[in-house]
């Protein structure tokens, strides 16, 4: 006799049947834990990032072009064992043009900004940083180290971090730790008379909590808190002088939502920060992340920054201030605000996947959420353009 | 594993599939090299070798998980299933049919007994002379492993067998479900009946090749532990459970039961099931009749 049997399985409700399931459900190869990466993904990344010219009547004279970089960035991800990955990391940098060197009144008694050197700066920065994961049934831990070089920084860094699943993977639980410490030591700095050598050092702790609310969509928030101490000043600058030490707070919030009609997925996030500085700032940004079949990708983006100054922030360098008194024309701690938008074009063709994305930045101080008080020369306008490569293998 | 193996897969080329599957046996390959109890160099063979050390020996997070559902096979099963039982076989040489002797049997039966064993998280203690064997466990949740792998690389449709344990990683791409045959025992071109599976995993247990003959009695290869004796209950079972892992801790302790017990217990579990029984009547339920 032959029987044939069509099994439809539906959960049993036996008790021992129950019993059996979970311990085998537990059991590492079946359960629905983290696992690290099966495949080994090499990445290549181009960047290029041009801040507009400045206009004459920002700089009565000399150099008008601003910083120009281009980024290389390689990355190496790969499964080592049956529990644990590795990476590694390598950037280059080569910069090239002129920074504010010091404000100053112009002839309309508006302030003005005039840029470092006829000839401009050209730098470079490699940085090479190795780093591990460990994947736990629930969870996983990382830590990472890290050298960087340029001609006149140095920075040695590294990081722990891990995070843990609760409520049958709804939750996630992160945390982490990083410390670096930089040594600083600016080029030509006896003949303009610039410090020599200087040293800061930075440890930052985060904490994350992601919540996957149900099948579509789901929320994080996460805190980290940043300590800063040694030199903090602009050393290229005239007349720069900051506190030795920084607090900096920063709260991140961020909702996605998959839409299943449209096939996209929609990101929300709003992020504030706050230093002792006196910076506060608030970041919002929203993205759409529609898919085009099952290999193209299409992300518009738009984001909205605005912050306040630093207390000692000034737009015009007053000289006759003792050097014992905080004070700097660095744009970056005035009022003001941003708006930016771009795209990226995600195509995905399995072992390949390559991904353009281009960005306009403008910094105003119109933009500003916070009142202006001294608007600040220089601001920044950029264009942003990369083009990555991913491969597995 | 010493039988036979079989991996299908559809992906999107061959050199997709080529790739996955050398990962899918490298996977089966590492369990059975971790797991298996005739490799000298198997970290099981490690954990056997420790017995009677006082420390014990240190196991990873996957060895616990597998001593866990051990225990949870035995505590389901009142003491039947027992993975210590391992030195009972070694006595019984099916090969020559000979039967050991009740001082044998009595030795090795102070040898073995899940409870005797302790292990916190890390650490196994085994008592002296006890053996480890994870046979109707390991080649199971082989399966269900390879089957899961196979889906995080992407893999939709794909059957896995290893030596007549199934695990599905999806139907059959036009959605059909897979034909598994069940051989009947010692008859080895007979089909005893056929299982379509969609989803989960089917094992089987049985006197298929190894079993003994006393008195005009069968006796399969596995060993109960209350005896001393192999069990002369059902010849053969096929359970299809949603993991492999399961229908092959059910199936063994169904062989482990007196024959009127084990349907029962088949019954209950809720499962669909083919057995044969020990006067060769193919039976079970959750199956359509096919004769």
């Amino acid at each position: 006799m032959q029987l044939a049997a069509h099994a439809t399985l539906k959960n049993s409700d036996s008790a021992n049947i129950i019993a059996l399931s979970s311990t085998a459900l537990a059991l590492p190869g079946i359960a629905l834990a983290d696992a690290p990466p099966t495949q080994s993904t090499a990445s290549y990344k181009l960047s290029n990032y041009q801040e507009d010219d400045l206009s004459r009547s920002e700089v009565p004279s000399g150099e008008l072009n601003r910083y120009d970089i281009d980024v290389h960035q390689f990355q190496l991800v790969a499964p080592m064992g049956r529990n644990m990955s590795v990476h590694v990391d390598a950037n280059y940098e080569s910069l090239s043009g002129a920074s504010p060197w010091f404000t100053s009144v112009g002839l309309d008694g508006k302030p003005v900004v005039n840029l470092s050197g006829a000839s401009g700066i050209s730098d470079s920065r490699s940085e090479l940083s190795v780093g591990t994961r460990y994947y736990l049934d629930n969870g996983s831990f990382a830590g990472n180290i890290g050298y960087s070089e340029e001609n006149d920084y140095r920075a040695v860094y590294f990081g722990l971090n891990g995070e843990r699943h609760y409520n049958d993977d709804l939750t996630t639980l992160a945390g982490g730790f990083s410390y670096s410490s930089d040594d600083i030591f600016p080029t030509d700095a006896a003949l303009f008379n610039r410090v020599r050598d200087e040293d800061k050092r930075s440890s930052s702790v985060f904490v994350s909590l992601t919540q996957i609310i149900n099948q579509v969509s789901s929320f994080q928030t996460a805190l980290s808190f940043t300590e800063q101490s040694g030199f903090l000043s602009d050393p290229y600058k005239l007349r720069d002088v900051r506190p030795e030490d920084k607090t900096q707070i920063a709260w991140s919030n961020s909702y996605r939502r998959f839409f299943v009609a449209a096939n996209a997925a929609l990101h929300v996030n709003y992020r504030f920060y706050h230093d002792d500085f006196g910076i506060n700032s608030h970041t919002s940004d929203v993205s759409w992340h529609q898919n085009l079949g099952r290999q193209f990708q299409i992300v518009p983006q738009l984001r909205y920054y605005s912050q306040s100054a630093a207390d000692f922030f000034t737009n015009v360098d007053d000289f006759l201030n003792p050097l014992s008194e905080y004070q700097s024309s660095d744009y970056r701690l005035s009022a003001f605000g941003a708006i930016s938008g771009g795209f990226s074009l995600i195509a995905d063709m399995g072992s390949w996947k390559a991904t353009l994305t281009a960005e306009r930045y403008l910094a105003n101080d119109k933009y500003s959420a916070y009142d202006i008080s001294q608007p600040s020369t220089a601001l920044v306008k950029y264009n942003r353009l990369s083009l990555g490569v991913d491969f597995s293998f | 594993m010493g039988s036979f193996c079989e991996i299908q897969i559809f992906a999107e080329s061959r050199i997709d599939a080529k790739k996955i599957l050398s990962r899918l046996t490298e996977e089966v390959a590492r369990l059975e090299k971790k797991y298996s109890r005739f490799r000298n160099d198997s970290f099981l063979t490690e954990i056997n070798r420790s017995a009677g050390r006082k420390h014990g020996i240190e196991i990873d997070s996957e060895t616990q998980s597998l001593l866990d559902h051990a225990k949870n096979c035995y505590e389901t099963s009142d003491g039947l299933f027992d993975v210590t039982a391992a030195t009972l076989s070694q006595i019984w040489d099916f090969k020559n049919a000979q039967i050991p002797t009740q001082a044998q049997i009595d030795a090795a039966q102070t040898t073995l007994g899940f409870h005797k064993i302790s292990w916190s998280d890390s650490r196994l203690r085994l008592p002296p002379n006890m053996q480890i064997d994870f046979g109707g466990i390991v080649k199971e949740y082989a399966a269900d492993s390879v089957a899961r792998l196979a889906r995080n690389l992407g893999v939709n449709n794909g059957l896995v067998n290893l030596g007549g344990d199934f695990s599905v990683i999806g139907a059959q791409p036009d959605n059909r479900p897979w034909s598994t045959g069940i051989i009947a025992p010692d008859r080895e071109r007979d089909i005893m009946a056929k299982i379509d599976l969609l989803q989960g995993g089917l094992a089987s247990s049985g006197d298929y090749e190894r079993f003994f003959m006393h008195k005009g009695k069968r006796y399969s290869h596995i060993m109960n532990p209350f005896t001393g004796w192999p069990c002369a209950g059902l010849r053969a079972v096929s359970v299809a459970a949603n993991l492999c892992t399961v229908a092959g801790s059910v199936a063994t302790i169904a062989m482990l039961k007196d024959e009127i017990v084990a349907k029962q217990w088949l019954l209950d579990s809720g499962l669909p099931h083919v057995y044969m029984d020990s006067r060769q009547t193919v039976g079970g339920t959750g199956i359509n009749a096919n004769s």
